[in-house]
């Protein structure tokens, strides 16, 4: 990803969107019992997009910023998305993403790694919770959860960033989620070059 | 080159893990009024208006969903529901003659109170914004300390307890739920059962778990639980006693344990809450931190 002023505002926008959405929005929803979490979703989909550090850094801000609107502990959700912010960037970064499921997989399973980090976090910091059917059911389901979001908002993501998406030339011509959507100009060159040609 | 891509991508790691920590250290161990809180409020007052903003555009979408969702589990909740309302007709029926003599009584000792939250000046709140995990069971309210909400005023709903405020800003404030993991309320069960502790059940938003009660005690499913507002004189509870918390919906004991595990139902329901009543300026509570 190249990260240019106006890409640096648009994610900006869309961290804040995402916290703005899960606290007014999301968290009061009941879906098959839990409650949906986007801010991981839209962590790992940066992360994915950017690569490890942009995942690891908006994880990092987006954490500070879903911490201070809630007053909650600060530092505690920074830890686990700077985390699998990372962990998404790494594997974008070693692995080409040739299926279009694939980063929707990844999602649910770094969502409910992250659930369980969080989980995690908060019997360390002295929670006394034991480790009952329903907490583990509430991280299996925050996964699901996530994969069944992912759909629409990965590709909406997708757009935002789209002008700092450099296309790959190894995914070819396949549907790739990393696709920068640059064969349209490609297009028009061409009609330029038939024109200058004499073709019609 | 790649090397340094390396180094830099790991150093980016190690201080943005490094600040997580410190941010989570410092803020334990930091008083209400440290530098950390200020900042938090600071940010929470600026994204308070966004909050309520956004809150009140989705308000539909969100009905929405939950319409959906309330309707497959209101199927299954109207038959208990009628058997209800019949026993709480014949409920109704005795408490009313109940509280005549009560209230003679009442003139009879000196006391003049006209209900739970008397002495309080009820400020009604609109909820902005709620935390999305089981672990941190919290709301954000569009009054501060500019509406005279204070630090630890009770919050209830029409249906019963709520929580208290946990944290304050000049137009919001936070309020902790009775099912958040650091929550405890004194409670005892109605009519002239025992007193315990209300804890949230880790895991389920839509439970309590009332404790220290004494094995050998006789509690039904059904039997109300209200607030004891219990106070020794140097502490007190944060709540004022009386305020409905829910219903007793299973007791069970285990064969080495000394207490039994009464299972409470909130009233309040806590994943739909849209306004709320914070009780300020109530009488001094020892103890309580405002």
């Amino acid at each position: 990803m190249i990260i240019t002023r106006g890409i640096a505002v648009r994610l900006g926008l869309v961290v804040i969107g995402c916290v703005l959405l899960q606290v007014s929005f999301f968290s009061y929803l009941s879906l098959f019992g839990t409650t949906p979490d986007i801010v991981p979703l839209v962590v790992i989909s940066l992360g994915l997009f950017g690569g490890a550090v942009v995942g690891a850094v908006i994880g990092f801000a987006t954490g500070l910023l879903l911490d201070s609107v809630l007053l909650q502990t600060l530092g505690v959700s920074s830890l686990v998305l700077l985390s699998v912010g990372y962990l998404a960037g790494r594997y974008r970064e070693g692995t080409e993403i040739s299926n279009s499921l694939v980063p929707l997989l990844l999602i649910g399973a770094l969502t409910t790694a992250a659930a369980a980090g969080f989980a995690a976090i908060q019997i360390t910091l002295g929670v006394d919770a034991p480790v009952s059917l329903l907490v583990l059911r509430e991280i299996f389901v925050q996964g699901l959860l996530a994969v069944l979001l992912a759909i629409p908002l990965y590709p909406l993501i997708r757009r935002i960033l789209r002008p700092a998406l450099v296309d790959s030339a190894t995914v070819g011509r396949g549907r790739s989620p990393i696709r920068a959507g640059t064969t349209r100009p490609r297009r028009v060159r061409g009609r330029r070059i038939r024109r200058a040609a004499g073709v019609s | 080159m790649y090397r340094k891509q390396v180094r830099r991508r790991r150093a980016v790691l190690v201080l943005l893990v490094v600040v997580a920590l410190v941010l989570l250290s410092t803020q334990f161990s930091e008083s209400q009024g440290g530098p950390l809180h200020s900042m938090q409020r600071a940010v929470a007052s600026v994204f308070g208006p966004l909050e309520e903003g956004a809150s009140r555009a989705l308000k539909p979408g969100r009905d929405l969903v939950n319409w959906v969702d309330e309707t497959f589990s209101a199927r299954g909740q109207n038959g208990d529901l009628k058997s209800e309302v019949q026993d709480l007709r014949n409920q109704l029926a005795k408490s009313q003659s109940a509280e005549g003599e009560n209230e003679q009584l009442r003139k009879l000792v000196g006391l003049d109170r006209g209900g739970t939250l008397a002495g309080y000046k009820p400020v009604t709140a609109r909820v902005i914004g709620r935390s999305p995990t089981v672990w941190y069971s919290t709301v954000t309210v569009d009054k501060g300390s500019s509406s005279d909400v204070k630090l630890n005023d009770p919050v209830v709903d029409g249906d019963g307890l709520v929580g208290r405020v946990s944290d304050v800003t000049h137009g919001t404030a936070e309020v902790t739920l009775i099912t958040d993991n650091r929550s405890a309320v004194s409670a005892r069960v109605l009519p002239n059962g025992p007193e315990g502790v209300a804890e949230p059940e880790v895991g389920n938003p839509d439970a309590l778990l009332l404790d220290f009660i004494d094995r050998n005690q006789a509690i039904h499913q059904g039997q109300l639980v209200v607030s004891a507002g219990w106070s020794n004189g140097s502490i007190s509870s944060a709540f004022p006693p009386g305020v409905p918390i829910g219903k007793v919906s299973d007791a069970t004991v285990g064969e080495q344990e000394t207490y039994q595990r009464v299972h409470v139902t909130p009233f309040a329901d806590m994943r739909n809450l849209d306004f709320v009543q914070v009780a300020t300026g109530g009488p001094k509570r020892p103890g309580v931190a405002q």
